[in-house]
């Protein structure tokens, strides 16, 4: 895949169509990759396919206000498809280079399943179904479906949902919703008073980075509410009720455009499990609208239209 | 007086001692994220995975939300009322050398020609019991910011792991007086000490990742202006704070004002120039563009600080490089700068 990626990305450049290629190079931290942004041929060599490429990159393209060959995953793809469809993204100036995805590794699953941290680890092999986790000179075995993001146990399109060239061969979905699903099963079966007090410990942990936001490809204001300072919708300083409030309105604004890419979670440095409030809200609107985020790039986005046919029972 | 060490199962003996005294504050990770937290027996194993914290030192003298003063409207104007940390004393144990450094670092300005009452205060009622790194972070380079990982001045106390035992050395008079008052220790042999020694320049040695600072200063202002570097550099950044934030010493802050209609309270909290509303305050902020608030960082960190109190203000410790959600790298950044 690697190689065809090259080729094709170079001659896309060769040729004139397209300004930049996005895409994933090495990282300069162990089992990482970094976005790769070029519009230099020699620099495509550094480009990568592995299971480390974890960054939607979907969100380059409305900054680059340029004609962009962008690599997605099947994730990934359905970012890009809802910017197409809130009109963020011209689909005439991306190219899709997709790339079929088994699954992303998750470090932490690995660190925790082995007991060792991510210095004491030299090599992490696949080999079929299992990793081959060569930690502190001794090799230990884990099942691949054990070290991949919650998020990609339950993914149901491995494949992107739309692409120009596609990198790879198909792969058909397995998604295991019980185990993708799981933390947020129990967060459903906690009792009310013991949810709130599970979050208000969780937001108490918030610095307001923004990292959940500035990452979320979904979170495409121009200016977000949060940096409003007139009138202050938010107080921008850390209480945990103010942190809450943030998230929550978040993500509500995400509603209807998040497709479960993970990326708000996996950016939070303080560990806030922000996928389960957004993989919730997926669910919540699923079954309310019978919509699900970047599946048709000629839908209309579910919150930015109406049909006299909408159901209204809920205005009473 | 001679240094001492301690067996390592006694710890959470030593630690119950002096925590009868005031608070001890541990590496604790049971929140999801490492920071220091109040040591009780359930949190006092930290010595077999501690490698560092996720939020810095800083953060126990320069919280993330500080409140600083109310004010009352009268009759004869405004009444302000103080609000200043507590008295209360605190031994912070584990503290790394890079984030004691980065304290004294910052402490430079917090009691420059204002003396920031919050941050002294605390400073003033903390002692650091440091604990030298036998085995650095893939992503630290402590060593090319005069730093050492094993080595520290700056805490009062160090301690070494020497396997079965920690080893204590006095290194401030506060850090003398805490040690002659602390029971169960035994006396250390010079055996001891030439052995912490070698673990040192051992764990000096294992540092991989490094940066030249030599001529940093003048070569960053020379290409200030190549906004083609920056822009290249900057160009995967999603402009959020969590470098400024996870970093030791960043400092920046904004105030706000919580009004009733005739009291209030003003609140202190973090800021990043990463944030497109940085300064927004006063007046503009004058760094529109991405890039703009990139160089930035990196020239505050190594030039201006440098440039106002003789010390460029990064340490090494590497977080920046690993919290980064895109693998924005310092080390690239200046070795990027060097190599113009």
């Amino acid at each position: 895949m690697e190689n065809r990626l090259k080729e094709e990305a170079g001659k896309l450049l060769k040729e004139g169509k397209v300004d930049y290629i996005v895409g994933y190079g090495k990282g300069s931290v162990k089992f990482r990759t970094s976005p790769l942004i070029t519009n230099k041929e020699e620099e495509l060599e550094n480009l990568v396919i592995n299971p480390f490429i974890a960054n939607n990159l979907s969100r380059y393209p409305i900054e680059l206000k340029a004609r962009v060959g962008i690599v997605v995953k099947g994730c990934d793809s359905r970012s890009l498809i809802s910017l197409i469809q809130d009109k963020k993204v011209n689909r005439e100036d991306v190219v899709i280079l997709g790339v079929p995805c088994e699954g992303v590794v998750d470090i932490k699953k690995i660190e925790k399943h082995i007991g060792k941290d991510i210095d004491q680890i030299e090599e992490i092999k696949r080999e079929g179904e299992n990793l081959t986790i060569q930690a502190n000179g001794s090799n230990q075995t884990l099942s691949f479906k054990d070290a991949i993001f919650d998020k990609c146990l339950g993914c149901e399109y491995p494949t992107p949902l739309e692409y120009d060239v596609l990198l790879g061969t198909e792969i058909s979905p397995k998604p295991d919703m019980e185990k993708s699903l799981m933390r947020i099963k129990e967060l459903e079966n906690m009792d009310a008073t013991d949810r709130w007090s599970y979050w208000r410990e969780e937001f108490s942990k918030c610095i307001r980075c923004y990292g959940c936001k500035n990452v979320c490809p979904a979170c495409f204001c121009e200016r977000c509410f949060i940096d409003v300072n007139i009138p202050q919708w938010v107080n921008t300083y850390a209480t945990w009720q103010d942190n809450l409030v943030f998230q929550l309105i978040r993500t509500l604004h995400v509603a209807g455009r998040c497709s479960d890419c993970g990326e708000c979670e996996r950016a939070c440095p303080v560990g806030i499990p922000l996928r389960s409030l957004q993989r919730k809200m997926v669910e919540e609107v699923k079954d309310l609208f019978d919509y699900e985020a970047g599946v048709d790039k000629d839908a209309l986005p579910v919150f930015t239209h109406y049909e006299d046919t909408d159901p209204e029972e809920f205005i009473k | 007086m001679g240094n001492k060490k301690i067996k390592k199962d006694q710890l959470n003996t030593l630690f119950n001692e002096l925590s009868k005294d005031c608070s001890v504050l541990v590496p604790t990770r049971s929140k999801g994220y490492i920071g220091f937290d109040l040591w009780d027996e359930n949190n006092g194993d930290f010595i077999g995975w501690y490698k560092n914290t996720t939020i810095p030192l800083k953060a126990n003298f320069f919280p993330k939300v500080e409140d600083m003063f109310r004010f009352n409207k009268g009759e004869g104007g405004y009444e302000i009322k103080e609000i200043l940390p507590e008295e209360e004393s605190q031994i912070i144990f584990g503290v790394r050398p890079c984030d004691a450094r980065a304290l004294k670092i910052i402490g430079t300005l917090f009691a420059d020609t204002y003396k920031d009452p919050y941050f002294l205060k605390r400073r003033e009622n903390a002692i650091l019991i440091g604990l030298g790194c036998n085995e650095p972070c893939d992503t630290c380079f402590c060593a090319s910011m005069g730093a050492s990982p094993g080595e520290s001045q700056d805490v009062d106390l160090l301690c070494t792991d020497m396997g079965d035992e920690l080893l204590f050395e006095t290194v401030s008079k506060k850090g003398e007086d805490l040690l002659s008052n602390m029971r169960g220790l035994s006396d250390s042999s010079d055996g001891d000490s030439s052995k912490a020694k070698e673990l040192r320049e051992a764990a000096n040695n294992k540092i991989q990742r490094k940066i030249d600072t030599s001529n940093l200063k003048e070569k960053m202002r020379a290409n200030f202006e190549n906004r083609e570097y920056w822009e290249n550099v900057s160009m995967k950044c999603m402009s959020c704070g969590i470098c400024t934030y996870v970093c030791p010493t960043c400092h920046c802050f904004d105030i706000h004002d919580e009004n009733n209609k005739k009291d209030g309270l003003r609140v202190r909290n973090w800021d990043s120039c990463k944030f497109p509303l940085f300064t927004r305050m006063p007046m503009e902020n004058p760094r529109h563009e991405k890039w703009r608030r990139v160089r930035q960082r990196y020239h505050h960190k190594f030039e201006y600080y440098d440039m106002n109190f003789g010390v460029i203000a990064c340490t090494g410790c590497g977080r920046c490089i690993r919290e980064c959600p895109v693998n924005v790298d310092v080390t690239q950044i200046i070795t990027g700068i060097q190599s113009l």
